[in-house]
C-alpha cells in the first residue's frame, strides 16, 4: 500500500544571482495517516521548502519543481492545476506556520478568519461557519471561545494565536497536516501545550504530521518517523527510535550529541565545527564533508546516496564503506 | 570565596499610559524586590518564559535599566549610587553580550574596530598595545587574524555572536552578562559557543549572570539557577538540586514541558505535569501566588498569601505547598 503522502524524488531550484541553485534534491519522504513525520536540519537544509513544495507556495519564479512528484492520495500534485491546488489546500491538507502573528490578518477578527477558511470549503452558511469556528477555538483548548472569537489577533497572547493558527488548519479536518516550526516563538510551557494539542488532534481525526523542526528534543516527543535533512539532501531517514538511538550519518550524530541534555552535566558539548556551507557553493561531493572527522577522497568527488544499511536508510561514503 | 555582586531587593518600575488626561500614570513592576548574590568565578541562570522580568533583572543589576528600588553591591560598591563617570569606568567590569548578533554589531564598522572600541572609550592603552589585544582576543575566541578587516556581514551567526563575545572581554571584565546569547544559533553552532564560554569562564575566571529560556543550556553553563516568574524569583538553587530534585510546581513544569530525547513518543510518553494557559498580565499582579492560576496544586492560601522565598534543603522556595 502507498503512504498517504509521497514524495518522490524532488527538485527545487532557485534563481539568484549566483545563478540556478537547487534548494532540495532527490528529497523522497512519505508520510501514513496517523503518522508524525518528523524533519530535522539546521537552518537553510531545506525543510521549509520541502513543506511549502508540497502545499504548492514555492514562490515561481525564482522558484521552481525542477523534478520527481508529490503524491498524495495517488494525485500528483506537481501537476496539479492552480485552481486544484486551491480546492487542495485547507480542505485536504493544512499547514502551521512559525510566526502566528505574521500569518493572521490583523484586521479581521479571529473568528471571521476561521469562518472564511470553513466557507470556501464547504456549502455552510455565514451564521453556521462562525458557530463551528467557535465550536473549533474550544476544541483547540481556547478558554470563554465566543468571547474570544470576537477578539482580533492582537489581542491574544503568542501560544493562543498558535491556537486559532490550528483552529484554522484543522477547520475542514485536512487528511495531511504541516507544521513548520510551530513553537519556535512560543515559550517552553506554551509549546508542551501546542505539542500535545497536536498530538490530541491527531488522535482524534487520524490525520498525517509532518513536523519540521531543529529541535531533536521535539523530534523525540512527537516523531513516529524522522528525516534528517542537509543542504537540500535527506541524509538519514527511518523510525525515531533507530535514527535516534543508533544514528548513523556523522551529522546526525553530531546533532544528536551537541544538545545540553537536562538530565546529565557533562563538562563539553560535542560540536560540529564549520557551517553549512550556502547552496550555490556545493560541490560535487558529500555537502557535509568539510564539516566531518570521516572525510575520504571520496567523499569530495561523488554525492553520496541515500541506501539502506543497518536499520534505516543513510547517505553516507564512510558508513557505506564500514569505516564508521 | 569572595562575593562578587549581592543584588538586595532590586526592583524595575515602568510607567503605562495615563489612564485619563489628568489621571496618574499606572505602574507596572517588571521586577519584584529580586535578591540575589553570585560569587567569583562562578555562573548564575536565570530561566523564565518571557515577561518573567529575568532580561530586565539583569540589565537592572548593570545600570542598563533605571532601578526604582534595591541595592546592587559590586565588590562592596552600590552600582546605583555611582554618579554617571564613576559608573562609566565601573563598566569596564560589567559588559554584556547580547542575543541577536545580527543587530548587536555595527554593520558598518570593520569587526577589528568593533572589537577595539571599549579599549579607545575608556582610553586603555597606546594605540599599539589595542591593536595587539585586539589580536590576541581573536585567537581567544576561535578566529582567525585574517578575518580582523573583515565587516560583520561576512561572518555566520556563531562567528558574529564570536566577535560580541571577544569584544565584551577588551576591558577584562570581572562580570559577564550573557542575555540568551546561543538562542539565536542553530544548534550545532549552539554548542561550538557554549563550549567557548565554559572555556573562558575556566580560564579567565570569569562570573556570568546567564539569562535563558533553555534549561539545558542553563543546566551546561551555570552553578547556580534562580527560576523567575511574573516579576519574582520562585526558586533558587545549585544546579543539580534544581534539576535533580525541583520543589516549585513551576520549576517542576518548566522540566516537564523542556523537549528532550529521553521522551520517546514510541515508549507511550505523557507529560506528567501538565500546565494549562498563559502567565498573568504584570500590570495587575495576583494578590497571593503568581503561579496560582497555572498551578495544579494551588489551594485557597495560594491565592490570598504570597509566598516567600524560604530554605528547603540546599534550595530557596517561595511555595506555600513545595515538594
Amino acid at each position: 500500500m502507498s503512504a498517504l503522502l509521497q514524495i518522490e524524488d524532488l527538485r527545487v531550484t532557485f534563481n539568484t544571482r549566483y545563478g540556478p541553485v537547487t534548494a532540495l534534491d532527490s528529497v523522497s519522504l512519505s508520510v501514513n495517516a496517523g503518522e508524525t513525520l518528523g524533519v530535522v536540519g539546521e537552518s537553510g537544509c531545506g525543510k521549509s521548502i520541502t513543506a511549502l513544495s508540497v502545499m504548492g507556495l514555492i514562490p515561481s519564479p525564482p522558484g521552481k519543481i525542477a523534478g520527481g512528484a508529490i503524491r498524495l492520495a495517488g494525485e500528483d500534485l506537481t501537476q496539479a492545476s492552480e485552481a486544484r491546488m486551491r480546492a487542495l489546500r485547507g480542505a485536504e491538507m493544512a499547514m502551521i506556520f512559525q510566526e502566528p502573528m505574521t500569518s493572521l490578518n490583523p484586521v479581521f477578527t479571529v473568528g471571521d478568519q476561521i469562518a472564511e477558511a470553513i466557507m470556501l470549503h464547504q456549502k455552510v452558511s455565514a451564521d453556521q461557519a462562525f458557530r463551528d469556528a467557535v465550536a473549533l477555538l474550544d476544541r483547540v483548548g481556547i478558554p470563554s471561545p465566543d468571547r474570544r472569537a470576537r477578539d482580533y489577533p492582537h489581542q491574544l497572547s503568542g501560544g493562543m494565536r498558535q491556537r486559532v493558527m490550528i483552529a484554522m488548519a484543522v477547520s475542514c479536518r485536512p487528511r495531511v497536516l504541516i507544521a513548520d516550526e510551530p513553537t519556535t516563538a512560543l515559550d517552553v510551557t506554551v509549546q508542551a501545550q501546542i505539542f500535545d494539542l497536536l498530538n490530541e488532534i491527531q488522535r482524534d481525526f487520524g490525520a498525517a504530521i509532518i513536523l519540521i523542526t531543529h529541535d531533536m528534543g521535539a523530534i523525540s516527543e512527537m516523531a513516529d518517523r524522522v528525516a534528517v535533512m542537509y543542504a537540500g539532501r535527506v541524509i538519514e531517514q527511518g523510525r525515531a527510535d533507530d535514527v535516534l538511538d543508533l544514528p548513523q550519518h556523522p551529522y546526525t550524530r553530531g546533532l544528536i550529541s551537541c544538545i545540553p541534555a537536562l538530565g546529565k552535566g557533562e563538562d563539553t558539548l560535542r560540536e560540529i565545527p564549520g557551517v553549512v556551507p550556502p547552496l550555490h557553493m556545493l560541490g560535487a561531493g558529500c555537502a557535509f564533508a568539510d564539516r566531518c572527522a570521516h572525510r575520504a577522497p571520496r567523499c569530495d568527488s561523488e554525492k553520496p546516496l541515500l541506501q539502506a544499511h543497518g536499520h534505516h536508510p543513510v547517505a553516507c561514503h564512510a558508513v557505506a564503506e564500514g569505516r564508521i | 570565596m569572595t562575593t562578587l555582586l549581592d543584588v538586595r531587593d532590586l526592583t524595575v518600575q515602568f510607567a503605562l499610559p495615563r489612564q485619563g488626561f489628568f489621571g496618574p500614570r499606572p505602574m507596572l513592576e517588571a521586577v519584584r524586590q529580586v535578591s540575589f548574590s553570585l560569587e567569583q568565578g562562578r555562573a548564575l541562570g536565570i530561566v523564565g518564559e518571557s515577561g518573567s522580568g529575568k532580561t530586565t533583572t539583569a540589565m537592572a543589576t548593570i545600570r542598563l535599566v533605571e532601578a526604582a528600588g534595591g541595592q546592587v553591591m559590586f565588590q562592596g560598591e552600590d552600582l546605583l549610587q555611582l554618579d554617571d563617570e564613576a559608573m562609566r569606568q565601573r563598566r569596564r567590569d560589567v559588559q554584556l553580550i547580547f542575543q541577536d548578533p545580527y543587530s548587536s554589531l555595527n554593520p558598518r564598522a570593520r569587526v577589528a574596530d568593533i572589537v577595539r572600541e571599549p579599549m579607545d572609550l575608556m582610553e586603555i592603552g597606546t594605540p599599539e598595545e589595542r591593536r595587539a589585544r585586539v589580536t590576541e582576543l581573536f585567537r581567544l575566541v576561535g578566529l582567525r587574524p585574517d578575518q580582523l578587516n573583515l565587516f560583520p556581514h561576512q561572518f555566520s551567526g556563531g562567528q558574529r555572536q564570536r566577535i560580541s563575545i571577544a569584544r565584551a572581554l577588551t576591558t577584562n571584565p570581572k562580570l559577564l552578562v550573557c542575555d540568551e546569547p546561543v538562542s539565536a544559533l542553530d544548534v550545532a553552532i549552539q554548542a561550538q559557543i557554549l563550549n567557548l564560554l565554559a572555556r573562558l569562564k575556566a580560564e579567565l575566571g570569569l562570573s556570568y549572570l546567564f539569562i535563558s529560556h533553555d534549561l539545558g543550556v542553563v543546566r551546561h553553563v551555570c552553578d547556580d539557577v534562580a527560576v523567575m516568574y511574573l516579576g519574582k524569583i520562585v526558586e533558587m538553587a545549585p544546579r543539580d538540586a534544581l534539576f535533580d530534585a525541583p520543589q516549585h510546581p513551576y520549576t517542576q513544569a518548566l522540566l516537564s514541558a523542556a523537549p528532550s530525547l529521553a521522551r520517546r513518543k514510541s515508549r507511550g510518553y505523557v507529560r506528567p505535569v501538565k500546565i494549562s494557559g498563559d502567565p498573568p498580565s504584570p500590570i495587575n499582579p495576583p494578590k497571593g501566588c503568581a503561579f496560582a492560576d497555572r498551578c495544579p496544586k494551588a489551594q485557597d492560601v495560594c491565592r490570598k498569601v504570597q509566598p516567600v522565598l524560604e530554605p528547603i534543603g540546599p534550595s530557596r522556595v517561595a511555595c506555600h505547598f513545595p515538594g
